[in-house]
């Protein structure tokens, strides 16, 4: 097990330095953030203090050894638009987002497992059907089209804040969070339906279970204790990589309502051309993403140890 | 990273194929009379394409999901002899209207007509979900194959850029190709084809290793047939299978991929009328009575898109391999 932890960190390790260096190749060095575009034009004589001001007039390599050492020590300079400090920036974004993530997988959980279990204790019943229905919707349904609706009904209605926001108004951190949170959980939420149903059917028609009912064990305990134990696997790898990737900013849902997080300051940052808050939060939301599958991996050979043999 | 729980941004791809069940009948008692892999038939490939078909068409909704396609496609490819508008076309006089006989969706908020545009953005759909489709497929069998069928240092450097580009979560690598390129309709297509061949070259590579030391390409080595020859003739018709249904799959994701991009005013230019820039210049208009025309409009065309690909894959991946039902 240690071989096999060691192994997949060593990998993990690489695989973010590898997409740290293409980042920084990717932003800086193809895409000029000092040239001329569009309605902005920029003088030469502008450009060429600009690039020794921000130290890009070195080498490539020293360049990307600088960036290097700055991430490690939270320093992420200063945006290109309003002169702010970036990091600042990013601790109101992070926790932000860290808190609509949680929310959404907490929901996301209570509400996939409880109708993946329904579905599976009583498969090609209505009750099957019905849930197989409501799950391929939410699958197929995009992400921006159930949080416009989401929006479009039920904002400003009820106890959900209006969106935009009104600065007049204080609203409490909770109640700004249910709508966007609701719009992420219903994706994964569908998902998680379909892998417990999956899993579950395909345990129940195990010996064991078998073997527990002869013994006269309560339907109840064989559901919920040999069953449920043994067929939450997929849906712990999946509810992983699903934090992984909402811990690193949900661009559209926090666009949609204006959910001050990291994916909100993302795609802003992206239409104004603001590379060093773009870099931190792109690189924050690989180390995060990779990080968590990697965790995943082994919490799964850790659970099935069949896995490490590979 | 062979594991099978690979960080999984595709999470449709190693899901047990139970969960993936959506047909509502009870399991066929056919699936188990399918004789031999793939369901190849002695008498060619005739027969196994007439085989596949009926078991597609046993999966009613599958069969919806073509018509459905057809449809989609049929339009987009007869849109400027359907279009009563230039989709491009502003009236400022006439914006924000609501359906009526003349403009059957209504007018979105610069008097374009709505129905226009949004047959427009099914052709931009088709163009780009199909590009997506036939690019990353191509670049993914051929890196797939060569992966599995080299080994050794070939394999895992084309391994390790897989595992390079599946570190970045899907939208914002979209997004960070498109910084880097620009935007545009083609730098978009290039955007969701270098996100998509990994997890095609992935799927290729395993069908690849498991038929490499089989019987049939050892016989064919044996009577001196050259490496192309044994890829190309031999492994690839056998090794297609999953790699396909992958691709296939993946055209309501590309489609649902762009117009998120283009909701989020990236990639996409704003005045092209696309289902995503449809909806986000709705946006202001969202708790307005009586304009809710203009997100429902596109948000129906990309939600009937999106289940009618996905009802195609299923169908498909039930009809081409039975066993990974």
């Amino acid at each position: 097990m240690a071989k096999f932890i060691t192994r997949r960190l060593a990998h993990a390790v690489l695989v973010i330095i590898a997409a740290t260096f293409l980042i920084y190749l990717g932003l800086f060095t193809l895409g000029d953030p000092f040239a001329s575009s569009g309605e902005k034009t920029v003088p030469p004589e502008i450009q060429e203090a600009l690039r020794a001001k921000f130290g890009m007039d070195q080498p490539f390599f020293m360049q990307y050894l600088t960036y290097l050492q700055n991430m490690f020590t939270f320093d992420f300079g200063i945006d290109f638009e309003q002169r702010r400090d970036v990091a600042d920036m990013l601790a109101t974004a992070v926790p932000a987002t860290a808190r609509l993530a949680l929310f959404a997988i907490i929901i996301e959980v209570i509400i996939g497992l409880t109708a993946g279990i329904i579905a599976a204790v009583a498969p090609y019943t209505f009750r099957d059907v019905f849930i197989t229905i409501i799950t391929t919707l939410g699958i197929g349904i995009p992400v921006f089209v159930i949080g416009i609706g989401l929006r479009a009904w039920l904002s400003g209605e009820w106890i959900f804040p209006a969106v935009p926001r009104s600065f007049t108004v204080e609203t409490p951190w909770w109640q700004e969070i249910i709508l966007p949170a609701l719009t992420l959980a219903i994706l994964d939420a569908a998902f998680i339906a379909r892998l417990m149903r999956g899993s579950m059917l395909e345990v129940l028609r195990a010996d064991f279970i078998r073997t527990a009912r002869a013994k006269g064990i309560s339907e109840r305990k064989v559901i919920g204790k040999h069953a449920f134990r043994n067929s939450i696997i997929p849906v712990v790898t999946y509810t992983g990589v699903s934090l992984g990737v909402l811990l690193g900013g949900a661009l559209i849902t926090e666009r949609i309502f204006e959910y001050q997080g990291l994916g909100y300051l993302l795609v802003r940052a992206i239409s104004q051309h603001n590379n060093p808050v773009i870099v931190p939060i792109v690189v924050f939301a690989v180390v995060v993403f990779v990080l968590l599958s990697t965790l995943v991996d082994i919490l799964y050979a850790y659970l099935d140890p069949r896995i490490r043999l590979h | 990273m062979t594991t099978p729980p690979q960080s999984g941004r595709e999470p449709d791809t190693h899901v047990p194929a139970e969960a993936l069940m959506t047909r509502f009948e009870a399991p066929d008692p056919d699936s188990t009379e399918t004789g031999p892999k793939n369901g190849r038939r002695k008498n060619g490939s005739t027969g196994q394409f007439k085989e596949i078909w009926r078991r597609y068409k046993r999966n009613k909704l599958a069969v919806v999901g073509l018509a459905l396609v057809i449809f989609l496609m049929v339009l987009a490819i007869l849109q400027p002899w359907i279009t009563p508008f230039d989709p491009m076309e502003q009236n400022p006089i006439n914006s924000r209207n609501p359906p009526s006989a003349r403009h059957w969706f209504g007018t979105d908020i610069l008097g374009r007509d709505m129905f226009s545009g949004i047959v427009y953005g099914t052709r931009l759909a088709m163009i780009v979900g199909w590009s997506v489709m036939i690019l990353s497929l191509v670049v993914g069998l051929a890196l797939g194959a060569i992966a599995g069928f080299r080994g050794k240092a070939t394999d895992s450097i084309i391994m390790r850029i897989t595992d390079i580009v599946l570190a970045f979560p899907a939208l914002i690598g979209a997004i960070l190709v498109v910084q880097i390129f620009g935007n545009g309709i083609p730098q978009v297509i290039i955007a969701l084809v270098i996100l998509s061949w990994p997890t095609a070259a992935r799927l290729m590579r395993g069908s690849t290793l498991s038929l490499r030391e089989s019987e049939y390409v050892e016989a064919a080595r044996s009577i001196g047939a050259s490496d192309t020859r044994i890829v190309t003739r031999h492994i690839l018709p056998n090794a297609i299978g999953p790699t396909l249904i992958y691709s296939f799959s993946h055209i309501g994701v590309a489609i649902v991929a762009m117009a998120s991009l283009a909701f989020l005013g990236i990639g996409v230019p704003a005045d092209i009328p696309e289902w995503g820039t449809m909806i986000a210049k709705a946006v202001p208009s969202l708790n307005v009575e009586g304009e809710a025309h203009m997100w429902m409009f596109p948000s129906l065309a990309i939600v009937i898109t999106t289940l009618a690909f996905a009802f195609v894959a299923d169908g498909l991946r039930d009809s081409i391999d039975p066993k990974l039902r």
